[in-house]
């Protein structure tokens, strides 16, 4: 069964991108400008880590690693699930009624309804700061360090995608939930690539245990960067990011299903 | 069709006519305050991870390239504010008629397009209004403020931010006719969008930045649209300073306004609107 439904999910997607690669040329747009995108936002740390010397203790090297985990992660999370974002149009447009009579899982048809082009800038722009960040900073990198890396940056993307789950089960009950989904990923995005330690003590406990950005990349970056000592509330909080990824993805994904059972067709 | 652009009609009656035209695009706003109000959401968490981030850098230093901590705050809380209500997500009106179809209808209308145009964008402008006002009070407690360091410069900013808008929505509607062009223009309004965000100092203010870079912000028209206005009310430019920053400003309108008849009047003749 579970076979059977990773390999619906493989042919749908391949389905779904055929169709959108027939526009190559705003291919070629679309990432250039999701590299824009990025690149200011590293460009604003870079110019104040310049400026200042570091930020919260935290090099250039160190703050670029903790940008292309972010990421990375991100990517990993929104090039194969982004659709997760657009549960409202599916449900608006009945679309998300033709899944319920189809079999094959109704979260796999969402995911697979149109290739989203533009994320595959994100996982490009992500492994490439990645890369060059992983080469600067004071890391020995040894297959320890890097399966870390490999099981932080696929944890941190559990997280988002159980975040973004969570909060798109809001549309089987409400008609608008498009802007609160947005929001949440917005504040889960723009928060990221700061060191936690840099927050007041209410925004740390916030985006550690109520919208867990830390998980995404901070704590398992800073396993790597040997900084486990500055975590906030406990040290061994970093060593169990991924194991929370895993863990929150499971969580979110058994509460989309109960959720589902709410779901009542906006055509009735 | 080109010399209806330049068609005289009674004043007051073609005012009456642009003001609906905005009044159109606030009724617009309004019903889409909900999201609206979530997208204050993230205005304001943006102005706290900005003060997060110079809070934790300033840290036991008194000022850094002339400036103090509660000058920098003072810049992010207003300049991010203004920046959001200057530069709408959707920073033009024009693509979405072109791909609708209505710019057939736009065209044949008593009223030059480009008008029709401006006066839209000055209604979503005023539809976002009172949401900037009401975030203001809020991102100034996250944040920070200051007073105009004198009555000149808080007079100039006024002059300056009135400028800015301008500058900022005439480049905004000449990037817009890249719609007349292709309807594939998603990558390129980022690119746009992320440049001007960049340059504007919308970010990081032109004094931190490193010489090369100041310079080249300096050289472009970016700075015009946020970052001048900002120097001025803290007072990083003065006296003799102002004038020049002003007439900085007043270059780039006259710029703009040709940039946007240049372009306007070779996307006329590529009119092809989709749906016939």
């Amino acid at each position: 069964m579970r076979v059977r439904q990773v390999r619906m999910y493989a042919i749908l997607l391949r389905a779904g991108m055929r169709g959108q690669m027939q526009y190559r040329a705003n291919f070629a747009l679309i990432t250039i400008g999701g590299f824009a995108y990025q690149g200011v936002g590293l460009a604003f740390l870079w110019i104040v880590v310049a400026r200042f010397g570091s930020l919260g203790g935290w090099s250039i090297a160190d703050v670029a690693l903790l940008y292309g985990m972010r990421l990375t992660s991100h990517g990993l999370w929104s090039v194969p699930s982004a659709q997760v974002l657009s549960i409202d149009i599916a449900i608006r447009e009945g679309e998300f009624d033709r899944y319920l009579v189809r079999p094959v899982n109704p979260l796999i048809q969402l995911l697979t309804r149109s290739f989203p082009l533009q994320t595959i800038s994100d996982l490009m722009g992500g492994v490439i700061v990645l890369i060059g960040a992983a080469s600067a900073a004071d890391i020995h990198w040894g297959p320890g360090n890097v399966g870390w890396l490999l099981a932080g940056l696929v944890g941190g993307a559990l997280v988002e995608f159980a975040v973004y789950l969570a909060v798109s089960a809001l549309s089987f009950r409400v008609v608008a939930a498009r802007s609160p989904l947005l929001t949440v990923g917005s504040i889960m995005q723009s928060a990221g690539p700061y060191p936690l330690p840099i927050f007041p003590a209410a925004a740390r406990a916030v985006l550690t245990f109520a919208l867990p950005v830390a998980f995404i990349a901070y704590l398992p970056a800073a396993v790597l960067l040997h900084r486990t000592g500055e975590v906030p509330f406990a040290s061994w909080l970093g060593y169990a990011a991924p194991a929370v990824g895993l863990l929150l993805a499971a969580i979110s994904y058994r509460f989309w299903m109960r959720q589902l059972r709410q779901y009542a067709s906006p055509g009735n | 069709m080109s010399t209806e652009v330049f068609s005289a009609a009674v004043p007051t009656r073609r005012f009456a006519a642009w003001r609906g035209y905005a009044g159109i695009q606030v009724r617009v706003s309004m019903a889409y305050r909900t999201d609206y109000l979530f997208n204050l959401v993230g205005l304001l968490v943006q102005v706290f991870l900005l003060t997060v981030v110079w809070r934790s850098v300033y840290a036991g230093r008194g000022t850094v390239s002339g400036v103090d901590l509660s000058t920098q705050l003072a810049y992010t809380t207003f300049g991010s504010v203004q920046y959001w209500l200057f530069t709408p997500w959707s920073f033009s009106v024009i693509p979405d008629r072109v791909r609708s179809g209505r710019i057939a209808v736009d065209l044949v209308r008593p009223l030059p397009f480009l008008g029709q145009v401006t006066a839209a964008q000055a209604g979503i402008t005023a539809g976002m209004a009172p949401f900037a006002i009401l975030a203001l009070p809020v991102a100034v407690l996250i944040g920070g403020a200051a007073a105009p360091t004198s009555v000149t410069a808080g007079a100039a900013y006024v002059l300056s931010l009135i400028l800015a808008y301008a500058i900022s929505t005439l480049f905004a509607s000449t990037v817009g006719l890249a719609a007349f062009w292709t309807t594939e223009i998603s990558g390129f309004f980022m690119l746009y969008r992320m440049i001007g965000q960049f340059f504007s100092g919308a970010l990081v203010p032109l004094w931190f930045m490193p010489g090369w870079l100041s310079a080249t912000s300096h050289a472009l028209p970016f700075q015009a649209m946020n970052y001048t206005s900002l120097a001025i009310y803290l007072g990083r430019d003065q006296g003799g300073r102002i004038l020049g920053d002003l007439a900085v400003q007043a270059g780039w309108l006259v710029v703009a306004t040709l940039a946007l008849r240049l372009v306007w009047s070779r996307a006329l003749r590529r009119v092809i609107s989709q749906g016939g």
